[in-house]
């Protein structure tokens, strides 16, 4: 069983584009198509086509909008429905999707992609390069999309014949591909199929393996087969039924009692129990998200790096992993994931050392302490543990923290606007390339964030970032994001705590899923028996 | 006939300054406590731009005087707006989500009658023995223990060890969502019941003492006629404005109980709404709440009239 399509090897697509230079995205095609093959973990035979499948998840969706979507199940359906040119593999690394490769000039401003042939829109129509231009044109000019930031290096873009797409970019942009495999620029027809968008989204039409055959806002959503779905005789299930299942013990329990065939947003407490269960698999997938302790440099003691530092000395990330996280969380040093493009697994950490702790708080303005506040969201009982821990380990150099938990809305707005001392939240990359998250992070003027709501203002970082964005060497650039790296951990604008997975459970009946680190699944090569 | 229409029609009058209040009054908390549906819609990465033109675009840019007339414009015209986040009415959701909730709160307010009646007139008929205080004490701890502790544990032995009810969920038929309701409704039920039970039973016990029962027993009426025609009928009127007060916190406490067992009503979609900052969705549910308190304290009152004839309708 192949899960990601493109059996071309380098030759076929050099033929078929007919464009020799710059080929890019071919080595990861390779390698992911090799890692991927055969079926299941719990190892069956071939596929089995029909049945449908269960999925009970937290949340219902809200919208079918790509450029518009955020909330996660709101992405985690619509790239069901709709596909981006190129997709992330669970291995984190990418593949073309709706393209069969491109190529890019010698300038790196000008990207060439040629279409794979014989994609259709689940209403039968060919997808066509007009298709494409007017999708990612679309998302690059929304100033109000949560994601049409990361199009920001499109100058121009047009389709020359049916098949092939031009996009010319202001600048060199090494994070382009991964930029376009974003959910936010998957592909829609040309005008809405010549609907207004409102009734396009009702019953939206796109080349994903899955269409939309009942929707009942915030009560029922079933899926059904894309019938002229691109990849032969995917997908397997005839439907998908997406039930939503706020508690997460409800989860749990429908889980075991087969009332629903996967259970998403696992949560670590339970994973123990599910794993004792013999008639339900527990995946844990590595994510993309870091769980962060964050410090607002507004403040006089935290725009004093020694007392940063002494945090970061202070916390241990071990204690936090085992008892907040249940061990399903390893231990963090750099603020990279180890499943992002670049992380450097020998990054300078500042480890747990209560000595170097003292030592570095005792050369700050307050050696003697001072009192704050950490700020978390309420009902998160991983960062409840979290932040009582972090409160006992501050503790020990007289930092006293008070914990302040209060419900999402609130918890967003106040360090959004600044009215936070320390808060617990966790990165998200939605991309495999790691710009996403250094403009995020680093840059405080880059993603509307103020380098993630601390202030971190550091002119050598912010070079760094600018600089990954356009080497287009790969090598140099591994050495660049390794140097920001190490530069954002002695800095300790934020501590990385933990590397939270994706955790998922479904019946042994089930085969062939698998998280991707971004949050979501692809479901066409999931069967059942 | 016609006093009763009349008082209907006044009651009903006197509903709209409430039911407008509790709107009101849900209108102002909402815009007055933090929370900011835009940064709630687009998200961690979104500029102040951006965040300025999902204001805009859900007319949350103006003075809260003027959203304050827009919403009351809207309301006087029978809407409730348009969903936040859904992008559809209000209403439409509210239609969707009502079944489920009516039905659960129908049960449960059957469960408290047919539970409370037996077991209340047992514990008057058998006052001070073993079984009056048993009746008395045990149901006791369905009102110590939260709603959702005790969801839990019905799921716990009624779904996963006996497996009698689903362990969650609506089902598709009718015959599914009458299972399906079982357990919440007892669970949401149980709250209520022990107070029911010692009112009623008190009420018993008063009326065992009144003149008019030694005079039905005097002229020979068989004990259980006494019972049930001239005990229990006057003993439930202050049960039955017990009962009609405790409805309204039913209502309310659907919103945990729909949560524990995966039911999809009203309550659910009101946690969801608050936690989101889904404004227009929070007004509509508490209207439909606040006027389904209303008509079931008119209710009780017509049911008090109908059991005892000295009341008089004004």
């Amino acid at each position: 069983m192949q899960d990601y399509p493109g059996p071309l090897s380098r030759r076929d697509l050099i033929r078929r584009t007919a464009i020799g230079a710059g080929l890019l995205a071919l080595g990861p095609l390779a390698q992911a198509c090799s890692s991927n093959s055969g079926s299941s973990a719990s190892g069956s035979s071939t596929p089995k086509r029909g049945g449908t499948l269960s999925f009970g998840r937290s949340t219902g969706v809200f919208l079918f909008d790509p450029a518009n979507a955020f909330a996660d199940n709101d992405v985690y359906t619509c790239d069901k429905i709709f596909e981006s040119l190129y997709v992330t593999t669970p291995q984190g690394t990418l593949v073309p999707w709706l393209v069969l490769g491109h190529t890019v000039s010698s300038d790196g401003k000008t990207y060439t992609f040629t279409l794979r042939p014989g994609v259709k829109f689940s209403d039968g129509k060919p997808l066509t390069a007009d298709d494409v231009v007017f999708t990612v044109m679309r998302c690059a000019r929304d100033t109000a999309g949560p994601l049409s930031y990361l199009d920001v290096a499109i100058k121009s873009m047009h389709a020359t014949g049916t098949q092939t797409v031009v996009i010319e970019l202001t600048q060199p942009w090494a994070p382009f591909i991964s930029d376009l495999s974003c959910f936010c620029n998957a592909i829609i027809p040309k005008n809405f199929n010549g609907q207004e968008p409102k009734a396009f989204f009702k019953e939206p039409i796109g080349t994903g393996p899955f269409v939309v055959k009942q929707w009942t806002p915030g009560t029922s959503l079933t899926l059904a087969r894309n019938p002229v779905y691109w990849q032969r005789g995917k997908p397997y299930l005839d439907e998908i039924q997406f039930p939503i299942i706020a508690d997460q013990n409800q989860r749990i329990i429908q889980l075991k009692s087969g009332t629903i065939d996967i259970a998403g947003s696992v949560p670590g407490a339970a994973v123990s129990g599910l794993k004792s269960d013999s008639s339900v698999t527990v995946g844990i997938f590595p994510s993309w998200d870091v769980d962060l302790l964050l410090m607002n440099e507004k403040l006089p003691m935290f725009a004093d790096l020694h007392v940063r530092r002494a945090i970061a000395h202070a916390i241990d990330r071990k204690a936090i992993s085992a008892a907040a996280t249940f061990g399903t969380a390893p231990p963090a040093g750099s603020f990279f994931p180890p499943s992002v493009q670049f992380y450097d697994p020998h990054a300078p950490v500042l480890e747990y050392n209560l000595a170097a702790a003292k030592s570095e708080l005792s050369q700050s303005h307050f050696p003697h302490g001072f009192s704050t506040s950490l700020l978390i969201p309420s009902g998160n009982d991983q960062y409840a543990s979290t932040a009582q821990i972090i409160q006992s380990e501050l503790q020990k150099l007289n930092i006293r923290v008070a914990i302040q938990s209060l419900d999402d809305a609130a918890y967003h707005q106040e360090f959004q606007t600044f009215h936070h001392e320390m808060f617990l939240n966790w990165s998200v990359n939605d991309i495999t390339d790691p710009d996403d998250m250094c403009t995020f992070q680093c840059v405080p003027k880059g993603g509307g964030s103020y380098s993630y709501y601390t202030n971190y203002n550091n002119p050598k970082a912010i070079n760094l970032v600018r600089l990954g964005e356009i080497t287009q060497n790969t090598a140099q650039r591994a050495r660049i994001y390794a140097q920001l790296q190490a530069l954002v951990s002695a800095d300790a604008p934020y501590i990385p705590l933990d590397y939270p997975p994706y955790s998922y459970a479904w019946r042994n009946n089930v085969h062939g899923f698998k998280g991707i680190p971004s949050g979501t699944y692809r479901l066409e090569s999931v069967w059942m028996d | 006939m016609s006093d009763t229409w009349r008082y209907v029609g006044t009651r009903l009058l006197h509903a709209i300054p409430v039911v407008f209040g509790v709107t009101v009054a849900t209108f102002l908390l909402l815009h007055l406590i933090p929370g900011d549906p835009a940064r709630q819609l687009v998200g961690l990465h979104a500029s102040p731009a951006a965040v300025a033109t999902v204001n805009r675009r859900l007319g949350l840019d103006g003075s809260l005087l003027s959203q304050f007339r827009d919403f009351l414009s809207r309301l006087l015209h029978g809407d409730t707006g348009t969903s936040f986040f859904y992008g559809v009415s209000t209403r439409s959701l509210i239609v969707s989500r009502l079944p489920v909730t009516a039905a659960l709160v129908a049960l449960a307010a059957l469960f408290c009658v047919v539970i409370t009646l037996p077991l209340a007139i047992i514990a008057a008929v058998q006052k001070d023995r073993l079984t009056d205080h048993a009746i008395r004490v045990i149901p006791l701890v369905g009102l110590g223990m939260p709603a959702f502790w005790i969801g839990i544990l019905f799921i716990l032995i009624f779904s996963v060890k006996l497996p009698w009810f689903p362990v969650g969920g609506w089902g598709i038929s009718y015959s599914d969502h009458l299972r399906a309701l079982i357990l919440p409704a007892l669970t949401a039920a149980l709250g209520i019941i022990p107070l029911l039970i010692r009112s009623l039973r008190a009420g018993a016990l008063d009326v065992f003492n009144a003149d008019f029962i030694a005079t039905a027993r005097a002229k020979g009426l068989r004990e259980g006629r006494v019972l049930f025609l001239h005990v229990t009928r006057n003993a439930l009127i202050p049960t039955v404005a017990l009962l009609g007060l405790n409805i309204a916190y039913l209502i309310g406490s659907t919103v945990i109980v729909e949560r524990v067992f995966d039911l999809n009503g009203l309550g659910s979609l009101l946690l969801e709404a608050v936690g989101n900052r889904d404004f227009p969705v929070v007004e509509g549910v508490t209207l439909v709440f606040a006027v389904a308190v209303v008509l079931v304290n008119l209710g009780t009152d017509l049911v008090t009239a109908q059991l005892d004839p000295r009341i008089r309708l004004r």
